[in-house]
């Protein structure tokens, strides 16, 4: 089994009467990968999450597991497991239930749905809860009961839709301890469903930014931060977002882009000047860590600081330059700057990232991530 | 607990209200009791003499040992819980429909459905009459339940109960493999456990009480339920003479009940507070 390709999505479309959710989304996924949906609400990554548990019909195009065509088979049929936001367990049966439902319904001989279960219950760490209703359990137990109940069957593909969004932060970090543990232990992919950039980052070999219908990019996600396919992805995928202004090419020799900001200074970027002339509007983007905070006069321009965020042990610096442009820098944890100061903005363009006018992404030679 | 406390903590003005209240509502039932405890030709005499000693079971004896009466207890736990059983199976199946499977017309018959609520059972007695009557029905067992399946309240209560149910629970079923029999059986039906037992309760109540039909369809002594039978008694009897034997009548029609809702008690005061928080 070596990355035969284990999901395939060719050209998936999906509508609600005239409301199109899904538009001819095309994606391979490898055997054993985890991969995670990351967008906003209202996406569409649900849609084709449940699309692919066969919970929702698709309106064109195919979806193939393992090589074998799943759009038409009923959800119990395609291969895979689902643990639901809201966990979804029966409340009127005990966790062993629960567990052993789906290989009930599926045949499975009692003395292997005991064992399974019994194994998933020690796995899980939900052995002595094994005879409880779920009404009993702690939210974190529950969803360890969600994610047990999707082991047993043995599934080629977990989907988990959300899966750490109804925990306590301490709770979703062990859980996603948890879910890093067991995609260790079993031989199955996994796609994740979540708006939290964090848990995508962390958990996902690769990640697939949805937005606006579409899958906008696929890549790991240290790709994804690096080298955002557009001005959607570059804002959505970091913390803060990524600043993004409007800029003038420079004639120049240099393979290298330079540009010009609306105040009138200069960044040298890093990004091939190839193919960017005569193109039309450029914008510059740069993160935050790109952006360092000095004193006036002695970065690439000035600004005025509008909004100060301390983070501890980095300063977030919200900063306006003199033609009104908005830009967010960064300083050293135990800065003195306050809402209202002038201070030196120093850009560091080797960093900085050009947008064509069509919003696709020209990154750097040699990316560099401060 | 703090809610509940200051709920059951009543000012005195409110306590002494609800206790005239309750006092009204009990009172005709005690004097039922009592007057059903003294003999008939004592009562005769004074009908004051209810609220003294001596007191008599003779009424319950003279009950008892009517020959019909067991047979006519049977006859309406027969109907009761023919017409209960059926109108739960029924409003089940017809709630899951009309909350989860999707068909052409499904608004539309649900309409019709609840416009079932606006016939007056006066207005169709009739027809029924006499449909049952070239069907043969009257004087069976299915001619007395048959009608009280017909009930529009139930398949909206329970579809309203079931809409209540989160779909993640039906889509999870489906992805364990579930076929739609077996999530509706072995998923959602057990979820819906507390409105049977309200529904339940109510349609055995309804069906244990109804004397106007089980008037008209049965006509011989031995299909009579206990509210024909009881009733067709009283007639033999002037009603003054008989005083005593008749309110004795009255408490053992209303004792089945009293234990349906010793019971269910829960049930019915959450199925009322449910139906005027509704409101």
């Amino acid at each position: 089994m070596v990355t035969l390709a284990s999901l395939e999505l060719i050209e998936v479309r999906k509508a609600y009467g005239a409301a199109t959710v899904l538009d001819g989304v095309s994606l391979s996924m490898q055997a054993g990968e985890f991969l995670a949906f990351l967008g906003p609400s209202g996406s569409g990554k649900s849609t084709l999450l449940r699309v692919i548990a066969g919970l929702e019909t698709v309106d064109g195009g195919e979806v193939r597991l393992g090589g074998r065509r799943i759009d038409q088979l009923p959800p119990g049929d395609r291969g895979v497991a689902m643990v639901f936001q809201h966990y979804a367990l029966y409340p009127h049966m005990s966790v062993r239930d629960n567990m052993a439902f789906g290989l009930r319904n599926a045949g499975v001989a009692k003395g292997e749905i005991g064992r399974r279960v019994l194994d998933a219950a020690r796995v899980l760490e939900i052995e002595p809860e094994l005879d409880r209703k779920p009404a009993q359990l702690s939210g974190g137990q529950r969803q360890r009961v969600a994610i047990g109940r999707a082991i047993v069957k043995q599934p080629q593909l977990f989907l988990l839709d959300e899966p750490l969004s109804n925990l306590d932060a301490a709770l979703r970090m062990r859980t996603r301890v948890q879910l890093a543990e067991l995609r260790n232990r079993v031989d199955a992919a996994f796609i994740m469903v979540t708006h939290d950039q964090a848990e995508a980052m962390t958990l996902a070999d690769r990640v697939a930014v949805i937005h606006d219908r579409r899958i906008q990019q696929v890549g790991p996600p240290m790709e994804i931060y690096a080298r955002p396919a557009n001005v959607w992805v570059a804002r959505f995928v970091g913390s803060p977002a990524m600043n993004v202004a409007p800029v003038e090419l420079l004639d120049g020799e240099s393979d290298s882009a330079s540009v010009r900001l609306g105040d009138g200074s200069q960044v040298d970027t890093r990004v091939p000047r190839a193919g960017l002339a005569g193109a039309g509007p450029l914008q510059i983007g740069l993160r935050a860590e790109s952006v360092r905070v000095t004193g006036a006069g002695a970065g690439t321009t000035d600004a005025r600081v509008e909004l100060v965020e301390r983070l501890g042990d980095r300063t977030l610096v919200y900063a306006r330059l003199s033609d009104g442009q908005a830009l967010t820098g960064e300083d050293r944890g135990a800065s003195r700057v306050q809402a209202g100061d002038i201070v030196g903005l120093r850009i560091e363009g080797a960093a900085a990232h050009l947008f064509a006018p069509d919003g696709s992404g020209r990154h750097p030679v040699e990316s560099t991530t401060a | 607990m703090k809610g509940l406390a200051d709920r059951h903590r009543l000012s005195p003005l409110a306590l002494a209200g609800l206790s005239v209240a309750a006092l009204v509502m009990v009172a005709p039932l005690l004097w039922t009791v009592a007057l059903s405890l003294k003999s008939n030709a004592e009562l005769m005499r004074d009908s004051g003499t209810a609220f003294f000693a001596p007191y008599t079971l003779e009424n319950y004896r003279a009950i008892l040992q009517g020959s019909q009466v067991f047979g006519w207890l049977l006859n309406s736990l027969i109907v009761s819980l023919g017409t209960t059983l059926g109108v739960l199976a029924l409003c089940s199946l017809a709630g899951y429909g009309f909350a989860r499977l999707e068909f052409p017309g499904r608004r539309a018959l649900f309409v019709f459905v609840l416009l079932g609520l606006a016939v007056p059972e006066q207005a169709v007695i009739l027809p029924r009459h006499q449909l049952f009557a070239d069907f043969g029905l009257h004087n069976s067992y299915p001619g007395l339940i048959l009608p009280g399946l017909a009930a529009p309240f139930g398949v909206f209560f329970m579809a309203q109960y079931f809409r209540g149910i989160p779909r993640e629970l039906d889509e999870a079923a489906l992805l364990d493999g579930a076929s739609r029999w077996t999530l509706f059986w072995k998923v959602l039906l057990p979820l819906t456990w507390p409105a049977q037992a309200t529904l339940g309760v109510f349609t055995f109540l309804a069906s244990w009480n109804d004397y106007w039909w089980p008037l008209i369809s049965a006509t011989r002594s031995d299909r009579f339920t206990l509210t024909v039978g009881l009733a067709s008694s009283q007639m033999n009897y002037a009603q003054t003479s008989g005083l005593g034997y008749l309110m004795a009548q009255a408490v053992f029609a209303a004792l089945p009940i009293l234990i349906v809702y010793a019971l269910f008690q829960k049930q019915i005061v959450g199925a009322m507070a449910g139906a005027a928080a509704a409101r």
